[in-house]
Order: C-alpha cells, then structure tokens, then sequence
C-alpha cells in the first residue's frame, strides 16, 4: 500500500491539470472545462478518500517533494506534503464541495448561457489546486505562499463579471483586505525563521516541538528569541501569524470584503467564501496549534476575537434584505465560533464545527443559487416568497441546512456549536475572565443565529409571493438537485460523528472525531495539544467538572427562542419589515457599523497623504540627488567643450605646452637634465 | 604714400611663449646629454657617389649604410600622388568650359577676372 | 669637428622658430613657411646624428625628407586654395566652423 500516499501530489496536480486545460483549449470544449474540472475534482475526491481510508489505518505521511532553496547553514525552503489525520479530514471536505460545485456550476452557470466560461473553470481548478495544495502543506511558508494563491483566485472569481462596476470593485476590496493581513503573516513567516531556523509543522525538528523545548528551558541554542522572554516572542509571533488568519477568515476587523465577495458568482460563494477558503485561516491555527497552544495569550485574543466577531456578524445578518449577504454575515459569524473553539482549547470542538459548517453553509449557498436561478438573479428577500410549493427539493434541503445552521438538535449545528461553547465555559469557569465573556457573547450570537436563519427562510420561501417572477419561476435541473441533496444528507448525518454530550451521558465510545485526531505524529495530536494547553495555559488546571447538558440546553433553548421569533414576525402571510422599528439603530446595522467607511478613510485620509509624502520624498531628494550629479556632468563638459575653438593656432598651442610638460616630466623622471 | 613695415606686436603672440618654452626645454636636454666621439667620414670618401648606391640597394658605396630601394620607390609614388592630388584640389568648376587642366597660358581665366571686373 | 650639441641646438632653434610661426602667424601661406622650418630642423637633426655615427643612412633619410617635404607643400596649397574657395579669407583664425 506505498502507492496511496505517493499519490497525494496527484490530489493537487489533477485540479491544475484541469486549470491549464480549461486556460488553453476550453473554448473548443463543449461546456466550456466543465466536465474536466467535474473529473479531475472526482478524481482527487477518489484518491482523497482512499487516503482519509489509509490514514484511518493509523498511518501518517510526510515528505519533501522539492527544495527550491538550500541554504549552507541556515533554513532550506522546501515544497513537501504532510498527511495526518487533519489533512486528511481537510482534503475530503474539499474535494468534496469542489466537486459538487462543479456540478452545481453546471446549472448555474453553462444552462443560464454564461460567456467566458472557460475563464470561470480555469479559475475554480487553480482555486481547487491551490487550496488542495496549502491542505497538505509542510511548512509554513508553503503554506503562506498556496495561502495568497487562494486569495489570487478569490479575486479573480469575484471579478467574474468584470464588466459591470460591482465586482471588480469587490474583487479588489478583498484582495486588498486580506493582503493587508498576510503583510503582518508574512512577517510572521520570517520571524518563525529568524526564531527557528525551520517552519516545519511536523516532525521533532518543527518548531512547535522547538518552542515547546525552550519554554521547558532545553534546546536553548537553536531557538533565538531576540532578547525577550521566549513565551512573549512567541506570542509576538502567534499574534503576526494571526493577522494573516484574521483577514483570510474574515474576522473583525478584517470582515468588510466578504459581504462584497457575494458579487460572484453563487457557486464560487459556496466553494470559497463558504466552505474552503476562508477556512484556510482556521485550518492555519489549527495546523500550528502545538505552537499557538503555548500562548496563552495568543489563545486568550483568538477566543475573545471569535466570540466578538459571532456577536457582531450575527447582528448584522438580521436586517439584511439580500439572500446572500444573510448568509454572508452568518459566515463571518460562524467563523467566529470556530475561532472561539480554537482559543477556548475546542480544539476538537472547533474541527468538528469546521467540518460541519463547511456542509451546511455550501448547502445553504448553493440553496441561495438554485432560488436566484429560480428567481431570474433577484436576490432581494422581499421579492421573493411562497417558493415552498415551486421548489421542493431546494425547500427541504435549505431547511436542513437552516436547522443545521441554527444549531436545531438533532442536526450538525447543534452538536458542534454546542461542544465548542461547552470546551469555552467549562476552561472560562477555570477562572479566565476573557473566555468567559467570549463564551457570553458567543451565547447571545446563538440568539441571533437562529432569529436571522429562519428569518431568512421564512421570507424566501413562505408566506405568499411577493413579486411576478415569485409567482412564476424558473425550473432548475437535475445538476443543481444532485448537489444540493448530498449536501442535504451530510447537514444532517454529519452531527453524528461527534456527540460529546450522548458520550458523557452514555459512557458510550462514539467520539468518532476525537479518535480520528487521536493518533498521528507526535506533537500533532489530539493528547499532545491537551497536555500543553494543561500545561502551559492553564486550561483544565483546577479540574473543573461540568455536565454537558446544562449549556447544552441553554444553547439549544436560546436558538429555538430565536426560530420562534422569527416564526411569530415573518411567518405570516404579508411579512412587514419588523426591523424598521429598531430606527437609527437598524441604520447603523445595516450600514455594518461604518466599518467600510472607516476602511475607506484608513485608506484614502491616512495612507494616501503618507503616500503622498513619501513621493515627494523620492522624487525630491533621491531622483534630486540622481539628477544632480548627472546635471553636474552635463554642466562640466558643457563648459569643458569650449577648447575646441575650432582655430587651429589654439590646437598648436596646446599640443606644444602638452609636448613641453611631458618633455620636462620625463626628463625629471629620467634624469636628463643633471 | 606708404608706411614702411612695422612689425605687429600684440597679444597674438603670447602663444609663441609655448615655442619659446620648448625650445629652452630641449636646449636644456641636448646640453646635458653626453654623446660619444664623432667619427666623422673618411677623408677621401665620396659621399654623394655611397648615396646613390644606398638608392637602389648597390653596396658599392665608400661609407656604409642602409638601403633605400624601396623607400625610393615609395617616395617616387608619393610624389606623383601628391602632384595629381594638388592639380585636383586646384581644379575649379567652370560653368562655360569642360573640367581639365587650362593649358592656355592663363588667357581664358584673365578674360573671366577681368570682363568680369569692367562690367 | 663641433660635437654634435652645436647641431642639436640649432635644430631645437629653427624648429621653435618654425612653431613660433605657427602659433602666431594668421596667413595660411606663412603657417606653411612655418611647416617647412619645422620640417627642415628634423633634417639638420638627421644630418648631425649621420655624421655622430658615420653612417650614411642619415643622410639618405634627409634627402626623403625633403621630397616629402615637396609633396606636402603641394597638396599644403591646394588645401589652402579650398580654404580661400569657402572662406573668401586665407586667415586661419577665420575658418572656426569645425568647432562646438
């Protein structure tokens, strides 16, 4: 059985492969790369599950596949691959929205008589490859590099439509956005360098086994922490890296270009903005989490970033008139719970939140598309209405993933957003005041989520039709039922993989999730991540026992007391915008806190003066400077050109003095004249 | 009336300064230079009669030296070279006769100058 | 006979004479009459030094020189009948137009 793990490049290469095709001759294929990108996204579904099957085995697989730079006693910067059973649990997930996006575009996209699709497919196949890519990655800065590659492909598929003023615009906000917190990754990057000398994740030479050796006070000369204390310098580094996280998985304050990214098309909202890209940020933490596991610091921030986020996301999604930005702000919310469950030492909590929300929120948006489809590209909640009858099967599995989202026992949601506020209450109650109050406001955020959920549902698809073409329309085919049914089934079923609290109660072995993380490298486990945050942050220390049923059910009460609100305002007949009553607060909401006009200012009042300055700087003295000595040049022969008088007297003249000087210069030299 | 010549002196002659410094820097040289005794040519010798042997390469010649056949030659050609060269850096465009040589004693040119002077 | 300092200065004088001349003189004919001075040093130079070794090839050289010193002169003077052609001057210091 070597042959599976030699094969994890191909999981990689087979997207790629499909990018280049798509570039070179997807003009003369028929849909336009589609079909090739449904292959090679199967294909790499195949050999992912086969490998996710080998790993299950309890077999990991590291290896480096090139060096591009070796240097002679200081870092080598590699390319390799790294198969652990995260990895693994990752590259399943991708591959498998991937791959039913593919088919979802097939509806969306080559049935609506979309042009430029060959430019479409290619970009899904780079984003497939590189996200693909930065999943198996090594070290961090392949990963830092498949990190901006994803970002490159988010601004390209949101710049789809580049013709209308829209996308672009919001193509450029994210990349901008998101390249504003890699800056701070990238100085990371190079400080886990300077520090370490490697940026290997795994293996007993990685530096989170080398940060874990100095702060016990061991391996002293390989680690330099450049005169501070070594667990402020990793925070420091945590911290930088976390700057990369924050605006890739679009926390606050980094959150303001997802809502804009919905400018694209609805199935690279699914596949990016939903369920891949922007866990790229999270699967970071979670791939260094031996290293962040060290700070407790860096962890206190994480939890208290998450929770803030979920609450302040969660708020915004409830006056939102547009489908998709709904489920926007709701990802940005979740988002926050992830990063919560990291920070509150989840951390199988948080992966197993990670995997569900990945199912049910590419659900909820491919669900978005087939009503936009449906709709003739409306988006705007309050002219929709009634599709219930219309659109059964997108019905169904919408209400699924809605539960799901809501966090609705027995669903996906429930399970995994419940386990990830229970890991947060039960190490805040160790005395940590920080946990606590992110653990309060991710509890409010449950509220929330549930109140704009199924405010969202009940505007779309009850009540009756608000607008002609709710009335009437459009049928949607077999390639967007397929997807969305998957889906619908893993919202559901997914739940089942980890539930804490029935394992608690029962006794019973069915933490499949917590096993599946158990074995692995060293260093990279489930155990080992629990030592340390035992050990180093304090988590767990006074030993705390807290039955899982009390937040359980506070959880689960507080989101079924938003479903009925939401039940009682807009499942009626005629729904009023309710919202409107909030008055100048709705205002502020719905303009998100000001947040981009802040952005916006940050950008043109403050940086571009600076800008400005330093322009003036350059041109001024460094071009000056330049300038200055060539002006001298020109100057000098300008007047150093005069002897050629153009009489041939002068020359004479000047050839006898020259005649003259050397004669005497010799004759002293040589002695003529004694 | 006339004036009688007077010499012109002037600032034009500041560069003959440069001359003058040559030549007391040469003068200067050749005196502190030690030459060996001049060993002259023999009494009775013919000198004109050993250079034109020397000419054309006959070592016939009372005193000796070099021969200078071929540098004769050359001198021959460049002699000849530069009588056609000054004859065609002479030659002037006549637009009322052919461009050759004037071979009549200058009447043409004279009549050309001096018509030209009583019109 | 003399020693051969007596020649050589000499020839150092009519030679800075013959650059005097050139240096001062604005007639272009007279610049030539300088050239041939400055021509005919080297010949006295080459005469004394034929005697100083007593060979005979100095002297040779010197009739050469005075060939070429003939040649020269001819083509001197077509040079300054196309000078006088373009400047209607002979005066060296009026042809300036090769210059900055």
């Amino acid at each position: 059985m070597v042959g599976i793990f030699d094969l994890a490049p191909v999981i990689i290469l087979l997207p790629f492969i499909s990018f280049l095709t798509a570039l070179a001759i997807g003009n003369r294929l028929p849909k336009g790369g589609a079909l090739t990108g449904i292959t090679a996204t199967g294909g790499s579904l195949l050999i992912a599950i086969a490998t996710a099957v080998a790993v299950s085995g309890g077999r990991v697989y590291t290896a480096t596949i090139y060096t591009w730079a070796s240097g002679l006693d200081v870092v080598n910067l590699t390319f390799g691959v790294l198969i652990d059973p995260l990895s693994a649990m990752m590259l399943v997930i991708v591959t498998l929205v991937s791959f039913l996006v593919h088919i979802f575009s097939l509806g969306y996209m080559n049935d609506e008589g979309e042009v430029g699709l060959p430019r479409y497919y290619a970009g899904l196949g780079l984003f497939s490859a590189s996200m693909l890519g930065f999943v198996v990655a090594d070290n961090l800065l392949m990963a830092f590099m498949f990190f901006e590659l994803v970002g490159l492909c988010s601004y390209l598929l949101i710049g789809f439509w580049f013709r209308e003023p829209g996308p672009p615009s919001a193509a450029k906000k994210a990349f901008l956005v998101t390249r504003f917190g890699d800056y701070f990754f990238l100085i990371g990057v190079v400080a886990v360098f300077a520090t370490f000398g490697t940026a290997a994740f795994s293996g007993s030479g990685s530096f989170p086994a080398l940060a874990e050796a100095a702060l016990l006070g061991e391996a002293a000369e390989s680690v330099r922490t450049f005169g501070f204390e070594p667990q402020l310098w990793f925070t420091i580094i945590g911290l930088l890296i976390l700057g990369g996280v924050v605006g890739k998985s679009a926390q606050f304050p980094l959150h303001t270009w997802l809502p804009d990214a919905m400018e694209g098309p609805t199935p690279v909202s699914a596949l990016i903005h939903a369920a891949t890209m922007v866990a790229a940020g999270v699967y970071l933490v979670a791939r260094m989490y031996g290293f962040y596991a060290l700070s407790p610091t860096a962890l206190a921030v994480i939890a208290f970033f998450g929770g803030f986020t979920a609450l302040v996301a969660a708020t915004m999604g409830v006056v939102k008139r547009e489908i998709k930005q709904v489920l926007a702000y709701s990802t940005i919310s979740q988002y926050g719970y992830i990063m919560l469950g990291l920070g509150g030492g989840g951390y199988v909590a948080a992966t197993f939140h990670l995997m569900t929300h990945a199912f049910f929120k590419a659900l909820l948006f491919l669900g978005a598309g087939s009503v936009i489809i449906a709709m003739h590209h409306t988006e705007d909640m309050w002219e929709m209405g009634g599709l219930k009858k219309k659109l059964p099967v997108t019905y169904y599995t919408f209400v699924t993933g809605s539960l799901a989202l809501a966090g609705i026992i027995p669903f996906a949601g429930f399970w995994s957003k419940d386990e990830v506020l229970y890991e947060t209450l039960l190490h805040g109650l160790d005395g940590n005041t920080i946990l606590l109050a992110a653990y309060a406001m991710g509890l409010i955020a449950v509220f929330f989520t549930g109140f704009y959920t199924f405010r969202m549902v009940f505007l779309t698809f009850h009540g009756n039709p608000r607008s002609e073409t709710a009335r009437e329309p459009e049928n949607v085919g077999m390639n967007i039922k397929i997807p969305l049914t998957i889906l619908g089934i893993l919202a559901a079923t997914t739940g089942f993989l980890n539930m804490t609290p029935v394992a608690k109660l029962t006794g019973l072995h069915i933490e499949f999730l917590h096993k599946w993380l158990e074995h692995g490298f060293t260093g990279l486990t489930v155990e080992h991540y629990g030592e340390l945050l035992h050990d180093v942050a304090g988590y767990g220390a006074t030993g705390i026992e807290l039955s899982p049923i009390l937040p359980g059910a506070v959880s689960l009460g507080l989101a079924l007391a938003g479903f009925l609100l939401a039940y009682q305002l807009y499942n009626v007949p005629e729904p009023v915008a309710h919202t409107d009553r909030l008055g100048s607060l709705k205002t502020m909401v719905y303009n998100n806190y000001y947040q981009d006009e802040y952005q916006v200012w940050i950008a043109t009042g403050f940086t571009q003066p600076l800008a400005r300055v330093a322009s003036k700087l350059d041109q001024g003295v460094i071009d000056g400077v330049v300038n200055g000595v060539s002006g001298v040049s020109l100057f000098a022969g300008s007047r150093v050109r005069r002897i050629q008088t153009g009489i041939v007297s002068n020359y004479a003249a000047l050839l006898t003095l020259g005649l003259t000087a050397l004669l005497v210069g010799l004759g002293l030299m040589g002695g003529w004249f004694v | 009336m006339t004036t009688r010549p007077k010499l012109k002196l002037g600032s034009h002659l500041l560069p003959g300064l440069a001359a003058i410094g040559l030549f007391i820097v040469m003068t200067a040289a050749f005196l502190s230079a030690s030459f060996p005794q001049p060993q002259g040519f023999p009494a009775d010798a013919n000198i004109t009669a050993s250079i034109g042997y020397a000419m054309f390469n006959l070592n016939l010649g009372d005193v000796a030296g070099e021969s200078f056949l071929a540098a004769f030659i050359i001198i021959a050609l460049t002699l000849d070279v530069a009588l056609d060269g000054s004859i065609h850096l002479a030659r002037r465009e006549y637009s009322d006769s052919d461009t050759s040589v004037i071979t009549d004693g200058g009447r043409k040119l004279k009549n050309h100058v001096f018509n030209e002077g009583d019109d | 006979m003399l020693t051969p300092q007596y020649y050589l200065v000499l020839s150092a004088a009519v030679f800075c004479t013959g650059l005097f001349g050139i240096l001062t003189r604005r007639n272009a004919l007279l610049f030539l009459m300088s050239v041939e001075l400055m021509l005919n040093a080297a010949n006295i130079n080459l005469i004394a030094f034929s005697y100083l070794w007593g060979n005979i090839t100095g002297q040779t050289f010197g009739l050469f020189v005075m060939a070429l010193a003939a040649a020269e002169v001819a083509i001197g003077i077509g040079i300054i009948l196309v000078l006088y052609r373009n400047f209607d001057n002979v005066d060296v210091t009026d042809a300036t137009t090769m210059r900055w």
